[in-house]
């Protein structure tokens, strides 16, 4: 008479892993011996998806890639043979502020006596309401160029549980914004060093929370 | 590790597709490697500081000796693993070499240099060829480099192939910090962490 309810308890385990393993959110192919690709399904309303790798299932994850909200692939090219490769992705979620363009000067003229101290990230901190909140969003963004590849941002805080912020430029004819830099908690001034195609561009910031994590892909590399 | 990451762990675990590993662990190419700690010493020359793991260039000046780097033992033959990761803090400055094979006598000098470029493009100073696009300020980036010291030297950036250089001959170091290039200035911050070496 006991066996009844051990047995359904364990049909239900199984039937579990099978949904488990029927409709994982992340799921990866080896396309060739070293090449893996990545498909995803994005959480709805997550403001994009953090790409991460590691070679133990319970190692130090890397980042890959800070992907938009719209992409739902990618492709981890060229790895190191006969090696354990696990990926994992994690929704980023948090307001960002209204979008600034800026527009740089022309060369890539810099002046020695510039030490970039105006760069360094600083705290003001004093948030008050959680990155779920829209009241999170960072108030008072100014974008102020400073040479002809440095703008300094300084924003307010309103967070009160951000794991972050992050920098978001969009140059002149691309098709999505990218993170340009990643800062600590509480961090109110950054000074953004910018790369050649960005001289024209769209920038905002967002205080961020990372969301849970997908399951676990792994993959094994073949010989080269 | 999230509460479904557990789950799905456990579940591996107790259907014994969880390969035993730890950071400890984990192996990357075609092994066995021994891993090995070989001792380094602290080189601060000019505006270069070092606190532990992390290095500085405090000024921008675009002469002279400025470097922040740890020198590691010399190795002799065979073939020989590094892995770190380096996350760029703040980068006011251009050209700022990362992480260096050097190779020494008698025809001694830097074999292999890892570098940024403002705005975070990194590459190889000798050629000059692109490794890596946006080594984002505040995101970790994994450098692994294997060198069979009579055949060639391979550089992993986040997993990937990125650079391949023939080697032949004997006596090697490994350097890692933040050391201005010959065309380079800072300021650069540059925190490294989780340092391996391993040998066959």
């Amino acid at each position: 008479m006991t066996r009844r309810p051990t047995l359904l308890v364990g049909l239900l385990f199984l039937a579990a892993c099978g949904q488990e393993q029927q409709d994982p959110v992340l799921t990866s192919e080896l396309t060739t011996p070293v090449d893996v690709t990545l498909h995803w399904r994005p959480e709805p309303g997550a403001a994009g998806q953090v790409v991460e790798y590691a070679n133990a299932a319970d190692g130090e994850y890397t980042v890959l890639e800070f992907a938009p909200p719209g992409k739902t692939t990618y492709k981890h090219p060229d790895l190191i043979p006969e090696t354990q490769f696990y990926y994992r992705v994690r929704p980023v979620n948090g307001p960002a502020t209204a979008t600034v363009d800026i527009t740089l000067p022309p060369g890539e003229e810099v002046p020695e006596t510039d030490g970039h101290e105006w760069a360094e990230p600083r705290k003001g901190g004093g948030g008050t309401h959680p990155v779920a909140s829209p009241e999170a969003v960072p108030g008072a963004l100014k974008a102020e160029v400073k040479h002809a590849n440095g703008i300094l941002f300084t924003w307010e805080d309103h967070a009160s549980d951000e794991e972050g912020y992050l920098i978001e430029l969009k140059p002149a004819g691309a098709a999505d914004y990218r993170v340009a830099a990643q800062l600590e908690p509480d961090v109110t001034s950054f000074g953004l060093i910018t790369l050649p195609d960005e001289k024209i561009a769209s920038c905002r910031v967002r205080a961020f929370r990372f969301g849970a994590s997908s399951n676990l892909t792994q993959q094994r590399t073949g010989k080269v | 590790m999230s509460k479904r990451l557990r789950i799905v762990a456990g579940i591996a675990a107790a259907t014994g597709l969880l390969v035993a590993g730890s950071p400890a662990q984990a192996q990357v190419e075609t092994g066995p490697w021994t891993s090995y700690s070989p001792s380094f010493t602290v080189q601060e020359r000019g505006c270069g500081t070092v606190d532990n793991l992390t290095f500085q260039l405090t000024c921008s000046t675009a002469s002279g000796d400025q470097r922040a780097e740890r020198r590691y033992a010399t190795y002799s033959g065979g073939t020989r693993q590094f892995e770190g990761s380096f996350r760029i803090t703040s980068l006011g400055g251009t050209r700022v070499s990362l992480k260096q094979t050097f190779r020494e006598g008698p025809t001694a000098g830097p074999f292999w240099m890892l570098a940024v470029e403002r705005g975070g493009r990194l590459y190889a100073v000798h050629g000059g060829d692109t490794i890596a696009t946006g080594a984002t300020v505040g995101t970790t980036v994994r450098v692994n480099t294997v060198h069979n010291t009579a055949t060639e030297h391979r550089t992993y950036i986040n997993g990937s192939r990125k650079h391949t250089y023939a080697s032949s001959g004997t006596s090697f170091y490994d350097k890692f910090g933040a050391y201005r290039t010959s065309s380079g200035q800072g300021p650069a911050t540059v925190v490294w962490s989780n340092i391996r070496f391993w040998r066959k």
